[in-house]
Parts: C-alpha cells; sequence; structure tokens
C-alpha cells in the first residue's frame, strides 16, 4: 500500500465524523508520510509500520462515538458507542453482554415495581375519599384512616423507589462509558 | 509480549515524553516504536483521545521543509495524570519484581 492508497482508505473509512475532524486526522497522516520519504523512507514501509487504515479509523470512531455518549447522554448514543466497540473487537462482547442485559432488565422491574406502587397508593388514597360518592366500592375491611395512611405510604415509597432507579440508570451509564473508555486503551499490534 | 500487558502503557510513554519537552508527532512515533513493538498508527489515535481529554494541546509551527508541523505539548492537568500514571507504574513493576525474585521466605 502507497501513500495515496493508504490516505484514501483511511479518509473513506473516517466517515460520519465531522469533516473538520477527518482534515485534522489526515492532516496527522501526511505530515507522518511527509517526513518519512524525507528521511528517505519507501512509501510501502511506512504505510506497513503503520498498520492498517481501516483498524486506524475504527479506532478513531469508537473514540468519537463514546465522546458523543458522554456529552450528549441518550440509549441510543449508548448503543451506538457499545456497537462500535464490538466491531473494533476490543472485548468479549458475549461476556459484558450477559451481565449488562441482566442489570438493566432490573433497573426495568425497579421503575415497574415503583410504578405500581405509586399507582396502588393513589388510588388507595382516593378511593377511600371517593366512598361517600360512590355506590360501589370494596371494603377490605380497614378503617378509612388506615387506608389513607397506607396509601401516602405507598405512594412515597414508590416516588423513592423511581428516584433510586434513576439515581442507578445514571450510574450505570456512566460506568458504562468509563468501561468502554478503559476498554479503547488496549494497543492492538 | 501479551497485549493485556500494555493497556494504559503507551498513554504513560507519551506523557512523559511530553514531561521533557514539546514533540511533533512522528518524533513521538519513532521514538516509541523504537522501544515497543506496537502498530505506529495506534499511535495518533491516542494523542487525539489525550487531547480530547484535556492532558495535551496541539499547536502548528512553521518548517523548513513544507507545511507546519503540529506540535504536542502537555497541560497541567497531563502534568498532574502523568505523575499518577508513573507512581502507578512503580508500583505495579516493584510488586511483580518482589514476585520474580522469590520473595517468598518470611
Amino acid at each position: 500500500m502507497n501513500r495515496k492508497e493508504f490516505i484514501e482508505t483511511l479518509r473513506a473509512d473516517l466517515k460520519g465524523l465531522p469533516q473538520e475532524e477527518i482534515d485534522d486526522i489526515i492532516y496527522d497522516y501526511e505530515e507522518h508520510f511527509r517526513i518519512g520519504l524525507s528521511q528517505g523512507k519507501f512509501e510501502e514501509d511506512i504505510a506497513r509500520e503503520l498498520g492498517d487504515p481501516r483498524n486506524i479509523a475504527k479506532m478513531y470512531k469508537v473514540s468519537s462515538k463514546i465522546d458523543e455518549a458522554e456529552s450528549n447522554p441518550s440509549p441510543k448514543n449508548l448503543l451506538k458507542a457499545m456497537f462500535s466497540a464490538m466491531a473494533l473487537g476490543i472485548f468479549n462482547f458475549i461476556i459484558v453482554l450477559g451481565p449488562f442485559i441482566v442489570i438493566i432488565a432490573l433497573l426495568i422491574g425497579m421503575y415497574g415495581i415503583s410504578v405500581g406502587l405509586v399507582v396502588g397508593g393513589i388510588g388507595s388514597i382516593f378511593g377511600t375519599i371517593l366512598i361517600p360518592f360512590s355506590h360501589y366500592h370494596v371494603n377490605l375491611g380497614f378503617l378509612p384512616v388506615t387506608a389513607v395512611s397506607l396509601g401516602i405510604g405507598l405512594t412515597c415509597l414508590g416516588v423513592l423507589l423511581f428516584m433510586a432507579s434513576l439515581y442507578l440508570t445514571k450510574l450505570l451509564y456512566r460506568g458504562t462509558v468509563k468501561y468502554l473508555k478503559w476498554n479503547i486503551d488496549t494497543i492492538k499490534k | 509480549m501479551n497485549i493485556q500487558f500494555k493497556k494504559g502503557v503507551l498513554e504513560l510513554c507519551v506523557l512523559s515524553m511530553l514531561l521533557e519537552r514539546d514533540y511533533y508527532g512522528y518524533e513521538l512515533v519513532e521514538h516509541i516504536s523504537k522501544h515497543i513493538d506496537i502498530s505506529e498508527g495506534t499511535i495518533y489515535p491516542l494523542l487525539r483521545r489525550l487531547k480530547t481529554d484535556g492532558f495535551v494541546k496541539t499547536y502548528l509551527e512553521e518548517s523548513q521543509e513544507g507545511p507546519p508541523r503540529k506540535y504536542y505539548t502537555i497541560t497541567e492537568e497531563g502534568k498532574k495524570a502523568c505523575d499518577e500514571l508513573i507512581f502507578e507504574w512503580n508500583h505495579f513493576v516493584q510488586g511483580v519484581n518482589t514476585i520474580i525474585k522469590g520473595d517468598r521466605h518470611e
């Protein structure tokens, strides 16, 4: 592979990054070739020592996606970063993905329970208050005061659990980004 | 050498070189690949990451031959990170050496 082929492959594979960033990256490699040539090296040798431009492009892309996931948090951006990291083959995604999915499932469960608690709590409060105005009602044998207090308690518990879930979600997000960053530091031959 | 061993080491190499003086990319790459067996192309993505993380900055300087060269310089934050990495590295190497030398008799 000569200089032109190397640069063109790299540029093509960097597609999707901001143009400004691509130009800046290409500048580094143009400079590298220029100095190498001025020291009497051959284009082919410089290109070989640099390594496969497709892999190099992947390294830039995964970095840029992780930065995007960090500065612009969204599930979509996180997934993009994870998939591009997988494409680079820097971690065994079967081992990582299993626990990740379990944690996500647990979180979804927690959200479900918290919503259930709030709905149940509010139902218990208003169900009791509205008894005098309704013809039909289910009497569980609680005193109205007990039922209302129980409702308030459940609602508070639900809200607390929801807030805890939100906090854990944020923690998981940050942890995942950190893990990805740590992984891209692996030096590949 | 096992790939796992090299994790983070390259970052340490780049930052500690920049502690001495500013370098342009080619010099950094040439010096590191002289001592460590790596694909040279992996150093530029690392430099870019260090720049995004605020550990290094770049500036262009005119050269006699051709367009201006891009120089890399370490920031205060980078110096701090480098000190930490050097400390961790020495600690690690000391630990491994102690084990290798067979310091197992109490």
